[in-house]
């Protein structure tokens, strides 16, 4: 059919370019040739997107009920599906419950009681099992499951899933979400998740585990979902224990700095007027210095944080002009040092932001200082906030120092990666800007660089406006929103910690 | 002889500091002494108790790790009103060790304020004290 279709153009194409276009003969016949490729290519796309990948879900899932050596496949997945991806998943879940059912029919004609042998398996197996149905509902749990969490079946049976496991997970990617992405839209899914965590009740220990879960649409005995829980808690809090020996070293380089602040501000009081303006001058640099690394030291503890996911950001309504003026004033000593000085614009009325006043004061923290650090003989850092066309309120930090070149741009909100160029000349481990980032994410803002070589750069970052965040993402009684550096950290919005 | 810069009060706030880093107190002592507190220095976290449970202080600044009684189980005994029973001190945990936040929440629940006492100078910690009612 499609070369049939192509002739016909082809020949139509080349009659009317040569007969009324007044082409020569070999570029009418050229024509022709495009016109027709051309055809052939859309037709054949429309015929595979509409006829062959239907028919070829269909065949896979067939195959996935009764598998044919060699020629498995795994389940069809009709997420790829262009056009008729309604009809073809509700086929599909017709054919998976026919099987279904005829297999119970099977087991039945035989003489067996149906369902012995696999509740049999699922009572016995050693891993904690859960069957839910369309809406949630506990139906089943094996005694795995009943031991693991430390409740009895009987208080299993019948209850929401998510009255029953608190589960945290390390990123936005919840099984909550999983769940209400393939319903209606997959015949079957499944899923898996690392370093789930569980917080089953008060003086229960926490449980570290991987989780599996499938999703039937139609299943003949109503059974939906199906999960499956992997124990790694001792694994899991060994790693934990990494961020206790980072919290212990942070503990062990915070005192000494305690003292050498503490010194310092007892030797500005007491020779304040009675030393030279060099000696104050040396002792505002060791102020800025002292300032400088407990900066530090916090960025090593926050990225460890981050890392295992137990940095928690409480978005309270904030205003961002008293925020922004603080952080500048605490951090005025270090440019000053350097003879920069650090101009702010605020524009007036800005309304009020969602933010965790502590870390975001930290990002603001850290893009200065790599403003100061990156401004060479530049004096001037510019630090602007507005609100921008999108109603997201921006601030913007700009120095006319040395730039940053194009090709490591994209690299800059990476752990550890520093400018190679200048990494002799300019301290620094490349945490700041990579804290920077979670941090910003996890407010729902953006962070971004516009750079050019010799000229300076441009660090800029958007917070929500507090009155624009949408109702599902404020809790329940209106309190603080909580956040993990990686997103949201409640699986659902019926379980509070 | 009378050092100019302190400053006299006439009811001075009674100050408890419970540190075990002497040097750390000893900043305090003065930053406060300067500003007007009276103030007394216990290192040891059983005797701390003790004093801190006699009622006669205004603020209690109460580090964490501290030896035979640690900061929290002071913290506890304190907030207990068996144990001991209306206590009108402010408390003030004072600490460098940093904790899981759901830990610290539970701690900063009890506690009056939670300062990390590598991030204030001894001033700005008088001055984050001047300002508890």
């Amino acid at each position: 059919m499609g070369f049939l279709l192509e002739n016909i153009l082809f020949g139509v194409t080349v009659y009317f370019s040569y007969q009324y276009g007044g082409l020569p003969i070999y570029m009418a016949l050229a024509c022709g040739a495009i016109v027709g490729l051309i055809c052939f290519s859309v037709f054949s796309v429309t015929i595979s997107n509409a006829i062959l990948m239907p028919l070829k879900m269909v065949r896979q899932a067939i195959l996935h009920i009764s598998p044919v050596a060699d020629e498995y496949e795994g389940a069809p997945d009709p997420k790829s599906l262009k056009i008729g991806r309604d009809l073809i998943v509700n086929l599909i879940g017709q054919l998976y419950q026919i099987a279904s059912v005829a297999e119970h029919e099977l087991v039945a004609a035989k003489g067996e009681k149906p369902g012995i042998s696999h509740e049999f398996i699922a009572s016995t197996m050693p891993l904690p099992l859960f069957i839910l149905d369309d809406s949630e509902t506990i139906k089943y749990v094996n005694q795995s499951a009943s031991e693991y969490i430390g409740m009895e079946v009987d208080e299993l049976v019948g209850k929401n899933i998510y009255m029953v496991l608190d589960m945290a997970f390390p990123s936005d990617s919840t099984f909550d979400r999983w769940l209400k992405d393939v319903k209606g839209k997959s015949a079957t899914a499944s899923e898996s998740w690392e370093r789930v965590r569980l917080n089953v009740r008060e003086n229960h220990p926490t449980l570290l585990f991987d989780l599996a879960a499938y999703y039937n649409q139609s299943n003949s005995d109503g059974n939906s979902t199906y999960i499956i829980l992997f124990d790694h808690t001792k694994q899991y809090s060994q790693d934990d224990q990494a961020v206790s020996f980072v919290a212990l070293s942070v503990h062990e380089l915070r005192t000494p700095l305690t003292l050498l602040r503490g010194y310092i501000e007892v030797f500005e009081q007491e020779l304040k007027g009675n030393i030279t303006p060099e000696l104050e001058d040396f002792m505002e640099k060791m102020r800025a210095a002292s300032e400088q690394l407990t900066a530090f030291v916090n960025n090593i503890l926050n990225v460890a944080r981050i890392d295992d996911d137990q940095m928690e950001l409480k978005l309270q309504e904030e205003d961002w002009q008293k925020i922004l003026t603080h952080s500048i004033d605490a951090i005025s000593l270090r440019a000053k040092v350097r003879g920069i000085e650090l101009k702010l614009e605020i524009d007036p009325g800005l309304p009020t932001v969602a933010a965790d006043r502590l870390s975001i004061q930290e990002v603001i923290n850290n893009i200065i200082d790599n403003a100061i650090k990156y401004s060479g003989e530049s004096k001037e850092i510019k630090i602007t906030s507005k609100l921008n066309p999108e109603g997201l309120v921006e601030t913007t930090v700009v120095d006319y120092g040395l730039g940053i070149s194009t090709n490591i741009l994209p690299n800059l909100f990476t752990k550890f990666y520093r400018d190679h160029r200048n990494r002799a000349q300019i301290g620094g481990t490349g945490l700041g800007l990579y804290l920077s980032k979670a941090i910003v994410s996890a407010h729902g803002g953006n962070i971004w660089v516009k750079s050019k070589v010799g000229s300076g750069s441009t660090f800029g970052f958007t917070l929500v406006p507090y009155g624009q965040l949408s109702k599902d993402k404020k809790s329940d009684n209106g309190d603080d929103l909580i956040r993990g550096a990686h997103g949201w950290i409640k699986n659902h919005s019926y379980y509070k910690r | 002889m009378d050092n100019p810069d302190m400053i006299k009060v006439d009811s001075p706030r009674k100050v408890l500091i419970i540190e075990d880093e002497h040097f750390i107190g000893e900043l305090y002592e003065r930053a406060l002494l300067r500003s007007g507190y009276e103030v007394t220095i216990n290192v040891d976290g059983v005797k701390a108790l003790s004093e801190a449970q006699t009622n006669a202080y205004d603020i209690i600044l109460l580090d964490l790790m501290l030896p035979n009684l640690n900061g929290i189980e002071i913290l506890r005994t304190l907030r207990d009103p068996s144990a001991t029973p209306n206590l009108k001190a402010k408390i003030i945990i004072t600490t460098n060790l940093e904790q899981r936040d759901d830990i610290r929440a539970d701690i900063e629940k009890q506690a009056d304020g939670y300062v990390v006492k590598a991030e204030l100078t001894p001033s700005e910690l008088v001055e984050f004290l001047d300002n508890i009612k």
